[in-house]
């Protein structure tokens, strides 16, 4: 071997690895600060959110009682609580209830808040008062709302029994709106609807207030009526942040707790409890805390679906 | 005449609109000054015909609602405090540096909001029993991190993002250090979206439900929703009660609203304000 050739190669191994170590050490000296700007962000993440959601999947897998969970020793019982959880007939149940129950709820707070904001953009005289009105109901917390609307519902001195009856439907007199899902349903459905039209018009409202005018002129200066109008230029040019609130609404509809926790816990067999009820009262209530997490991870599941469609439509506004 | 016909009906739908979205709160209102026997009565009044705040002081006193606001007042203003600074060190380490996956890990932050807490609600109970911290602010304060910090961090940095970095540089050419400029130009520009953060993660911690009702199990340490819930779920269910801490724990969160709602509409995409 001698000695010039094997420098060749030398210099050739070593002339990138020069920079590169520099550039290593730069990247280092560029990072330690936002790394530990995010730090305290990023435990926090991890440890109250990564760890708990791992865990939680890992618990649905087992047989866990309140022993078991407080030093870790549940038994791996596999897919066992994932097939009671769609056999048993009150957790499937539970799961039917969110799904028909959140669709309502998103439908019903789309569609009347649609209409208000359409309403709120004619700029009507008292308009500003009208926005500050519907404005009321959103700073109303879930709780607040279950417990006054509870009261509105009651069935010997609720105010709804009173009107309706007052207004010829006299077969509500004491009539026990908690007693049955269905009437339970519609109950909690106006609480929804109430806390929620609010976001869903102010959103809409600031979208309505960016459409082209000319476009709606001239849409209007060719014939198309107003309902025409609507349906062929309003909504269409609506329709990402039509999307958005679809999407962000079923999310915050589906995983519904405090509403249901207060307001149905008076049905029999607890006939309207949704998911994120039943897998918290399955945990906390009646100790079965493994097919709780079951209840918890299939609930997780769906809306992960439907955060990864939110995040991409609300990374493609942020990009725009 | 035909003006009546053609906006008249918009009028009509506006009003009724406004009843159905202020009636209840009327409502609740005038229930907690009702006394006993107009609260309970089959023929219920639209105007109490004798408004009395007795229910105020006794529900406050007795009611645990007192101890419960300031319960509330505590965890919430703690879990503010923490998730501020946390939440704006990480904001701004998104919108200043190149960092890898940073588009990736601001996708994780949106995520986070979207989880249901009950999938998380198990094992941070179980971390806050082994570590002795159930039934204690702390406990609850730290809970609440998990899902305040990522708002704060996300809605932070929709704020800087609107900061034009150029202030910066200037400052720095001008001789302040990287932090000098950061406390100097960045903090007062950047106060009126902590402001906003500020609130947000307030209300936060003020409407959160499901973890205080399972780690505040000592009287002395509720916070007001699961005060109100537990009022609610007796048997002689004493309503003039509820609604008047209904009010005292809606009102604060009414007032913030109508202050702030121009600022209060940039939170809403991390699924800050709704529920």
């Amino acid at each position: 071997m001698s000695h010039a050739p094997a420098t060749i190669p030398a210099e050739r191994t070593r002339a990138p690895r020069r920079p590169d170590l520099a550039a290593v050490r730069r990247a280092v000296a560029r990072l330690t600060l936002p790394v530990l700007l995010l730090l305290p962000a990023l435990i926090i993440i991890v440890g109250l959110v990564g760890y708990p959601l791992a865990k939680t999947i890992w618990l649905s897998f087992t047989e866990t009682r309140l022993g078991d969970l407080i030093d870790g020793s549940g038994e791996w019982v596999g897919l066992e609580n994932y097939k009671e959880v769609f056999t048993d007939e009150h957790l499937r149940t539970s799961l039917i209830n969110t799904v028909v129950f959140g669709t309502a709820c998103v439908i019903g707070t789309m569609v009347f808040g649609f209409a208000v904001a359409l309403l709120l953009n004619e700029r009507l005289r008292g308009n500003l008062l009208f926005g500050l009105a519907v404005l009321l109901p959103w700073a109303v917390p879930a709780l607040a709302a279950s417990a006054i609307w509870r009261w509105l519902f009651d069935d010997r001195y609720g105010f709804v029994n009173w009107a309706l009856v007052n207004l010829g439907f006299s077969h509500f007199q004491d009539y026990a709106w908690f007693a049955d899902r269905n009437s339970a349903y519609v109950a909690i459905f106006v609480t929804v609807v109430w806390q929620s039209f609010p976001f869903v018009a102010l959103s809409l409202l600031a979208g309505l207030q960016t459409l082209p005018k000319e476009t709606l002129h001239a849409a209007a200066v060719d014939g198309a009526s107003s309902w025409q109008r609507f349906r062929l230029v309003t909504l269409p040019l609506l329709r990402p942040i039509v999307a958005v609130l679809v999407v962000f609404s079923t999310i915050w509809d589906f995983k519904i707790f405090d509403q249901i926790y207060v307001m149905a816990q008076g049905v029999p067999d607890r006939a309207a409890d949704t998911a994120a009820v039943t897998a918290y009262r399955e945990s906390f209530a009646l100790g079965h805390y493994g097919v709780g997490s079951a209840v918890a991870v299939v609930l997780f599941v769906v809306l992960l679906a439907f955060s990864i469609v939110y995040v991409r439509l609300i990374g493609k506004e942020a990009q725009a | 005449m035909s003006w009546m016909l053609k906006r008249g009906w918009k009028y009509l739908a506006m009003l009724a609109v406004s009843v159905f979205a202020l009636f209840p709160v009327y409502w609740v209102i005038i229930t907690s000054l009702k006394p006993r026997s107009e609260i309970y009565t089959r023929t219920p009044d639209l105007w109490p015909s004798d408004p009395q705040w007795h229910q105020y002081p006794r529900v406050l006193g007795e009611g645990h609602v007192g101890r419960a606001l300031l319960n509330s007042l505590i965890v919430a203003g703690a879990t503010t405090v923490i998730c501020l600074i946390v939440g704006a060190m990480a904001a701004y380490a998104l919108t200043r540096f190149d960092i890898p996956l940073k588009r990736v890990l601001m996708m994780l932050v949106l995520m986070t909001q979207m989880f249901p807490l009950v999938v998380l609600v198990i094992p941070l109970f179980v971390i806050m029993r082994n570590a002795q911290l159930l039934g204690t602010y702390f406990g609850l304060i730290v809970a609440y991190l998990a899902f305040t910090v990522p708002l704060a961090a996300w809605v932070m940095r929709g704020f800087l993002v609107g900061i034009p970095e150029e202030l910066e540089h200037a400052a720095r050419t001008d001789g302040a250090t990287r932090l000098g400029a950061m406390w100097r130009v960045m903090l007062p520009l950047a106060a009126p979206g902590l402001a906003t953060t500020a609130v947000l993660c307030f209300l936060e911690g003020w409407k959160e439900f499901m973890l205080a009702l399972t780690f505040m199990n000592d009287e002395s340490r509720k916070t007001l929703p699961v005060v109100i819930q537990s009022f609610v779920g007796r048997g002689d269910t004493d309503w003039g009660a509820i609604m008047a801490a209904s009010v005292i724990y809606t009102l604060p969160v009414v007032i913030v609203f109508i202050l702030l709602r121009k600022h209060l509409m940039r939170g809403t995409t991390a699924g800050a304000v709704k529920g």
